[in-house]
C-alpha cells in the first residue's frame, strides 16, 4: 500500500503507456507525444498554483473563471503586443486572487466558499470585459505562442516546464514555500512562531491566480480566439484531482511539485485514451470518476498511516 | 416521584467502580470510583488532565471503559454509546449549547418527540402549550415560539436545561455551565439546580468557581493524575484543603524538597527586561503589571482559569489587550501582534504543544529555523548551510534525540518536541521567554533535562516567565511567584515566602488554618 | 518599441484596468466591438402546414401591438453568438412595430428561473409573450398562469412537449433533422462522396445534438454509404474543447479526410487543430458545421472551411408578424418551421453579411 501511494500514479502512467502502445493506432509518435504535452499543460498551470493553495490547506475553485477572465482581457490590449496584454491579463487575474485572499486571510471565510464566489463572479466579469463576445485573436506573436516550437519543443510546454521549475524552486528553496507549508501544516504554531500567516496566505491565492491567468493566456494562444463564456470551465476540478494523484494531501502542510506534474499527465494521457478508442461520453465521465475516487481512497491509506 | 428526603443516602442513581481508561500507553482513568446519589449535588474536581472529561465521557456512554463497571440505580450496565446513556436518563449540558439554533425554543425542547395531531403532523398549538408548561415549573419565562439563537446565552442552557430534564433525567452532567453566563443568569442556574435537585435529580458539576462549588454543591470528587483521590462532604473541606487534594501537596509541606532538577532559584538585581503594566482584557484579566529582571525565573501561579495563561498570551502579543502595556528594555511593544513581541524579544512556549507549537509535517530542521527562516536566508532563497549551523548547534546543546535534523518532529518524543520549541526560540536570540506548562506531558527523565535546561538559561541572562500546574515546580523553579486570582494579581512571593504552604494559601486567597496531614 | 511609448502604453493599459475592474465595462483600445446587430437575413417561413390557430379558438381580446405589453424569455445565457443574435432580433423589432412595453427577461439557464421570469412579466401586465423555451418540459406552471388569463405565448426554436393552440399559440423554429440531413448533403456534394468522417457532437443528452446527429447519419446512410464514420466524439459545443479533442482524433486516426460538427465552434476548434498538425483546413481536411456566425462563414469566404448550414436565430419579426396577424384574428399555423439558409464556398463571400 505504501508503495502505491508512493509510486502509484507513475505505476497508472507506465499501464496506460503500455495499454495505449498495443491498442491505440498511431500513439508512439512524436507528434502525438507532444499533442499529449500540449494538451495538458492548461491543466497543470492551473495545478501548480492549486498545489500551492492546497499545501496552505485551502483549495481554489476560481482556476478556470481567472483563465476566462485572462482571455477576455488579451483582445483589449493585445494591439500593445503580446507582453503588455499577457501582462494585463496576468493583472486582471492577480485582481481575483486578491479578493480570494482578502475574504480568505483577512475575513476568515472558508476557502471553498470564498473561491466558489469568485468562480462564479469571475466568469461574469469575464464576460462582461468581453462585451459577451468571442473575438479572434490574429496577433502573430500570440498565435507562435500557441502554435510554434523551439527545437521541437512547443513553446506553450516551454512555459510550463519554466513555471513548474520555478514553483519547485519556491516550495523546496525559499523562505516563502516553507512558510507556506508551516501554515498548511498548522495555522495555528505559525502564527505563533511569528510567521506573516495572513500575507502567506494572500500572497499564495494571488499566485494561483496568477499562475491561472497564465494558463488563459496559453490557452487562448493556442485556440486563436478569446473565448471567455467557456474556456477553462471546471478546470479546477481536474486541477485539483492532478494534485491529488499526485500525492499532495488536501490537509494541507505537503506540496508535491513533480507528482502534481504527473497526475497532470495521468489525467491527460486518461482522457486521450478514452477519446482516442472512440469510447462514448458518459462512459469517459464514469472512468475519470472511478480514478479520482482511486486516488482519494490511496490518499485516505495515506492519512491513516501517519 | 424520588424525594431526597424520601430516599435513603445508600441509594445510589449513578455508580461507577475501578474504572479504567488507557489512551495509547496512557491512563487517563485508573481505578476510579464514584457514587452519585438522587437528588445530590456533586463536584467533580480535578486539575487539567486530572481525567475529568474522560470520567464524564465514560459515564454518558462516549467511551467504553477498558475496566471496571458502571451501575444504574444498583444495577450493572453498560452504555455502548451516548443514546444508551441518554435513554437511561442521563444527560450533559456544555458549554456550549448543542441545540438547533434556528428552531423555536418549544421545538428545541421536545425535538423528536412533538406532539401530533390526528393528521401526522406537528401540532404547534399543544407544543407551545408544553414547553410554556415545563418552562413555568422551573420559573423560567420566556417567549417559547422565538428561535433560540435570539436568546441570551443563559437563558438558551435553561432551555437544555429543561429539555435535558424533560427527557425524565435521573442525572444531569454540567460541564462548566456557568463560564460564559452573567451574574444574573448565574442565580437564575442555582435556582434551576435547586428545583431539580427537590424532584429527586442528582447533578454532577465541572467547574473551577470555588465559589459556585461551595455554593450549589454538598459532596465533591476529587481527581488527580486519572485516579480519585478524595471522596466526600464538601461541609469538611475547607478549600485550602481541597485545592490540596487537587494539586496533590500537602499543606504541611512547607520545607523545599528537592524534587525537581531545578538548582538553586535565583533572583536579580538588575533593570528589569520587561515591564507590563496594567494589563486588563475583559472576562480575562484585569490590571495586571508585572516586572522581569533579566537572569530570573518568575512562576506565574494560580488556579485553572486565574488568568495565568491569559497573562502570558497578552505578554506575548497572542492576545490582545484592551488597556495596558508592555515594555522591553525601555521600548514599548505593539499590543496583539506575535512578531512585534518576537522582534522585540519575547518569546512563548504554548501550553498545547502538539496544536499550537510543533508544525508536526516538518522536519526537526525546518521546525526549529522557522521563526528565524528570514534571517537564515539570502534573497529570500533559503541556505542550508546556514541552517545546519544554527539546527547543530542548538541539536547538540539541547540534546536533541533524533535519527538526523531531517526527522519528522512528529516522530520524537513529547520532551524532544520541547526541546526543538526552546531551539527554535532561542535561535532568534530572545531576551525574555515564556513558558506555558513546559513540561506537561514529558517522561520524568526528559522533565528533568527541560527543568535543568531552564535554568541555565536564566544563567545565561534570560528573563523567564513560567506558569505550571505542578506546585513543586513553580516553588523549586522561582526565585519569585506572582500569584493570580480569577484575573488579577493575588499576592507576589519573593525569597523565603516561596514555599508551597504560602503558595497554596495565596491560590485560594485565604490563609491557611487546617494543618491536617492528607493521604 | 522603444521605452517611452512603451512606458506609456503601459500607463494607459494600467489606466484602462483600473477602469474596467470598477466599471466592469470594455476599455476597448483595439479589440473591435462587434455590436450584436440583427442586421442579417430575416426569417422565411418553410413549412407551416398542419393545425391552425386562431384567436377564436385561443380565446382571449383583439389588441394592437402599438398599446401592448409584450414580455419575451429567453432561455439561456447569452454568452454565445445564437442567443445573443435572437434576443437582439426580438428587441429591434419591438422597437421598430412600436410596441409600447417591452420586457425582456433572462432564466440563465435555470428552469425555476423561467418559470416564475414568465409568471413576474405576466403580474408586471404582459398581454402577450414570445418564449424560448430552456427545456421541452417543465414550463407548465408557467403557461397555465397564461392560459388562465388568455395570453397568447409564441415559443420560439424549441419546440415544447405540450398542446398546440391550447398551451401556446404556435411554435416557430428550425428542423434541427433536417439541418444535420443538409450537412450530410453539404458534405456529400463538396467531397464527392469520398472520405472518412469524424463527428464533433454538441453536449450530451442535448435534444439539438441528438436531431443534427441523426439528420445527419441517416442522410449518409441513404446518400453515401461508402463513406466511414470513424470517430465520434462530444466536444460540449466548445471551441477548446473542439481543438483537443480533434488533435486527438487525427492522430489515432490519420486517415480522417472529413469534420462535422454540431456548431460552428466545435468546428473553428477543428480547424484550429488542423492547422496546428501542419495541414490545410479546408483542403486536406474538409470542415462542415451548423449555426452560420459570422466567425465561421468567414472562414468559409476564405476558403479555409467547406460550409456552414444556417441556423436563424432571428425571430424577431417574424414572431411579431405571427403575433401580429394572430391578435387581428386570422388563424395561424400551430407549427412554423422556418427556412434555414445555407453557406458554401460559392455564396459566403457575398452572404457573410448575412451570419451573425
Amino acid at each position: 500500500m505504501a508503495y502505491l501511494q508512493q509510486y502509484g500514479v507513475y505505476i497508472a502512467i507506465v499501464l496506460l503507456l503500455m495499454y495505449n502502445a498495443a491498442f491505440t493506432s498511431n500513439f508512439i509518435s512524436v507528434d502525438n507525444f507532444r499533442t499529449q504535452f500540449i494538451q495538458m499543460v492548461p491543466v497543470l498551470i492551473v495545478a501548480l498554483g492549486m498545489a500551492l493553495v492546497i499545501g496552505t490547506q485551502g483549495i481554489d475553485l476560481s482556476g478556470g473563471a481567472v483563465m476566462a477572465l485572462a482571455a477576455a482581457v488579451i483582445p483589449l490590449y493585445i494591439g500593445y503586443g503580446l507582453i503588455p496584454a499577457a501582462a494585463m491579463a496576468i493583472f486582471a487575474g492577480c485582481l481575483i486572487g486578491v479578493a480570494n485572499g482578502a475574504m480568505i486571510a483577512f475575513i476568515g471565510v472558508q476557502p471553498i466558499v470564498a473561491t466558489l464566489a469568485l468562480m462564479v463572479a469571475g466568469r461574469g466579469i469575464a464576460l462582461v470585459v468581453a462585451n459577451e463576445q468571442l473575438k479572434s485573436v490574429t496577433n502573430p506573436t500570440i498565435l507562435s505562442l500557441g502554435r510554434n516550437s523551439i527545437v521541437g519543443v512547443p513553446y506553450s510546454v516551454l512555459v510550463a516546464v519554466i513555471l513548474v521549475a520555478v514553483v519547485a524552486l519556491l516550495v523546496n528553496r525559499t523562505t516563502f514555500g516553507k512558510q507556506l507549508v508551516a501554515v498548511g501544516g498548522s495555522r495555528r504554531a505559525a502564527e505563533l512562531a511569528g510567521l506573516p500567516v495572513k500575507r502567506i496566505l494572500m500572497t499564495t491565492y494571488i499566485l494561483a491566480a496568477a499562475l491561472a491567468a497564465v494558463a488563459g493566456i496559453v490557452a487562448t494562444a493556442r485556440l486563436g480566439a478569446s473565448v471567455p463564456s467557456t474556456l477553462g470551465n471546471l478546470i479546477e476540478l481536474s486541477a485539483i484531482t492532478a494534485v491529488v494523484i499526485g500525492g499532495t494531501p488536501l490537509t494541507g502542510g505537503k506540496v508535491k511539485v513533480v507528482g502534481t506534474v504527473a497526475g497532470a499527465l495521468l489525467l491527460q494521457l486518461i482522457a486521450a485514451t478514452l477519446i482516442k478508442n472512440n469510447v462514448p461520453d458518459a462512459y469517459s465521465q464514469i472512468t475519470q470518476a472511478v480514478i479520482i475516487l482511486i486516488a482519494v481512497y490511496i490518499q485516505r491509506g495515506k492519512l491513516a498511516v501517519r | 416521584m424520588i424525594t431526597p428526603t424520601g430516599t435513603p443516602r445508600d441509594a445510589t442513581v449513578l455508580e461507577a467502580r475501578g474504572v479504567t481508561k488507557r489512551f495509547a500507553g496512557i491512563t487517563a482513568l485508573d481505578n476510579v470510583d464514584f457514587t452519585l446519589h438522587p437528588g445530590e449535588s456533586l463536584a467533580l474536581m480535578g486539575e487539567n488532565g486530572a481525567g475529568k472529561s474522560t470520567l464524564i465521557k465514560v459515564l454518558t456512554g462516549v467511551y467504553q471503559p477498558d475496566a471496571g463497571e458502571l451501575h444504574l440505580g444498583g444495577t450493572t450496565t453498560t452504555f455502548a454509546r451516548p443514546l444508551d446513556a441518554q435513554r437511561s436518563g442521563i444527560s450533559t449540558i456544555y458549554q456550549e449549547v448543542n441545540l438547533i439554533p434556528l428552531l423555536s425554543v418549544a421545538q428545541n425542547i421536545f425535538l423528536g418527540r412533538e406532539p401530533r395531531d390526528r393528521w401526522g403532523l406537528i401540532d404547534f398549538k399543544q407544543l407551545n402549550e408544553n414547553a410554556r408548561t415545563l418552562l413555568d415549573t422551573y420559573d423560567i419565562h420566556v417567549n417559547v415560539r422565538r428561535p433560540l439563537h435570539r436568546l441570551a446565552l443563559g437563558m438558551q442552557q435553561m432551555v437544555a436545561l429543561a429539555r435535558a430534564v424533560s427527557i425524565d433525567a435521573r442525572v444531569v452532567i454540567m460541564d462548566e455551565p456557568t463560564s460564559s453566563l452573567e451574574a444574573r443568569e448565574v442565580e437564575t442556574l442555582f435556582r434551576v439546580i435547586g428545583l431539580l435537585r427537590a424532584q429527586g435529580i442528582a447533578i454532577v458539576y465541572v467547574s473551577h468557581r470555588m465559589d459556585e462549588i461551595y455554593r450549589v454543591c454538598d459532596s465533591v470528587t476529587v481527581l488527580r493524575d486519572g485516579k480519585s483521590v478524595h471522596s466526600g462532604l464538601l461541609a469538611d473541606l475547607p478549600r485550602v484543603e481541597l485545592v490540596s487534594i487537587m494539586l496533590g501537596r500537602s499543606v504541611e509541606k512547607t520545607k523545599r524538597e528537592s524534587l525537581t532538577a531545578f538548582g538553586s532559584a535565583r533572583t536579580s538585581s538588575q533593570a528589569p527586561t520587561l515591564i507590563a503594566t496594567d494589563l486588563t482584557r475583559k472576562h480575562q484579566i484585569s490590571g495586571i503589571s508585572l516586572e522581569i529582571r533579566p537572569g530570573e525565573v518568575v512562576g506565574l501561579g494560580g488556579l485553572l482559569g486565574s488568568g495565568r495563561s491569559e497573562t502570558l498570551k497578552a505578554l506575548a502579543g497572542v492576545m490582545k489587550v484592551d488597556n495596558g502595556h508592555v515594555r522591553v528594555g525601555g521600548r514599548l511593544v505593539k499590543n496583539g501582534s506575535v512578531s512585534a513581541a518576537i522582534r522585540a524579544g519575547i518569546v512563548m512556549l504554548p501550553e498545547d504543544r502538539k496544536a499550537e507549537g510543533i508544525i508536526p509535517n516538518l522536519s526537526i530542521r525546518d521546525n526549529i529555523v522557522l521563526a528565524a527562516l528570514p534571517r537564515l536566508s539570502v534573497g529570500g532563497f533559503t541556505s542550508r548551510a546556514r541552517q545546519d549551523a544554527i539546527v547543530d548547534v542548538f541539536m547538540k546543546r539541547l540534546r536533541i534525540k533524533a535519527t538526523s535534523s531531517s526527522q519528522l518532529v512528529s516522530e520524537l518524543s513529547g520532551g524532544n518536541q520541547q526541546k526543538v520549541m526552546i531551539a527554535r526560540w532561542l535561535a532568534m536570540n530572545p531576551r525574555v521567554l515564556l513558558l506555558d506548562e513546559p513540561t506537561r506531558g514529558i517522561d520524568v527523565g526528559a522533565k528533568a533535562e527541560v527543568q535543568a535546561l531552564i535554568n541555565e538559561l536564566a544563567d545565561e541572562g534570560l528573563a523567564i516567565v513560567m506558569v505550571s500546574s505542578e506546585v513543586e515546580e513553580v516553588v523549586e523553579g522561582s526565585a519569585r511567584v506572582i500569584v493570580l486570582r480569577d484575573g488579577s494579581v493575588e499576592t507576589e512571593l519573593i525569597g523565603d515566602e516561596v514555599t508551597e504552604h504560602h503558595l497554596l494559601s495565596a491560590l485560594v486567597g485565604e490563609p491557611i488554618t487546617v494543618t491536617k496531614e492528607l493521604p | 518599441m522603444t521605452a517611452t511609448p512603451l512606458r506609456k502604453a503601459l500607463f494607459s493599459t494600467v489606466a484602462c484596468a483600473a477602469v474596467l475592474t470598477l466599471a466592469l465595462t470594455g476599455c476597448t483600445n483595439t479589440g473591435e466591438s462587434k455590436a450584436a446587430t440583427s442586421g442579417g437575413a430575416d426569417q422565411v417561413v418553410k413549412s407551416s402546414d398542419g393545425p391552425t390557430c386562431a384567436l377564436a379558438d385561443y380565446k382571449g381580446d383583439k389588441f394592437e401591438l402599438a398599446d401592448a405589453v409584450v414580455g419575451f424569455s429567453q432561455s439561456e445565457k447569452e454568452d454565445n453568438p445564437f442567443r445573443i443574435a435572437e434576443t437582439q432580433s426580438i428587441k429591434d423589432e419591438a422597437a421598430k412595430l412600436g410596441v409600447k412595453k417591452l420586457i425582456v427577461t433572462n432564466a440563465q439557464s435555470t428552469l425555476s428561473k423561467q418559470i416564475s421570469d414568465i409568471q413576474d412579466m405576466i403580474s408586471q401586465g404582459a398581454q402577450a409573450l414570445i418564449v424560448a423555451p430552456l427545456n421541452s418540459d417543465g414550463l407548465e406552471p408557467a403557461l397555465s398562469v397564461a392560459r388562465e388569463k388568455n395570453i397568447p405565448v409564441i415559443t420560439i426554436d424549441r419546440l415544447l412537449n405540450a398542446e398546440g393552440c391550447s398551451d401556446y399559440v404556435t411554435f416557430l423554429g428550425s428542423d434541427f433533422v433536417e439541418q444535420g440531413k443538409r450537412a450530410a448533403d453539404q458534405l456529400i456534394a463538396g467531397t464527392g462522396g469520398e472520405g472518412s468522417i469524424a463527428i464533433l457532437l454538441g453536449s450530451s443528452g442535448n435534444g439539438v445534438t441528438t436531431d443534427r446527429l441523426k439528420g445527419f447519419v441517416d442522410q449518409m446512410a441513404a446518400e453515401a454509404p461508402d463513406m466511414e464514420i470513424v470517430a465520434q466524439q462530444t466536444a460540449d459545443f466548445s471551441r477548446d474543447k473542439g481543438q483537443s479533442v480533434t488533435e486527438q482524433l487525427l492522430q489515432a486516426n490519420p486517415e480522417i479526410t472529413v469534420i462535422y460538427a454540431h456548431n460552428d465552434e466545435m468546428g473553428l476548434g477543428a480547424q484550429a487543430a488542423i492547422i496546428a498538425a501542419g495541414k490545410t483546413p479546408g483542403k486536406d481536411i474538409q470542415i462542415y458545421s451548423i449555426d452560420g456566425t459570422r466567425n465561421a462563414v468567414e472562414q468559409v469566404a476564405a476558403g479555409a472551411y467547406n460550409g456552414v448550414v444556417e441556423s436563424n436565430p432571428r425571430f424577431g419579426p417574424l414572431a411579431f408578424a405571427t403575433l401580429k396577424s394572430f391578435l387581428s384574428g386570422e388563424a395561424v399555423s400551430q407549427s412554423i418551421v422556418i427556412e434555414d439558409g445555407e453557406y458554401d464556398p460559392s455564396n459566403a463571400a457575398e452572404k457573410v453579411d448575412l451570419a451573425y
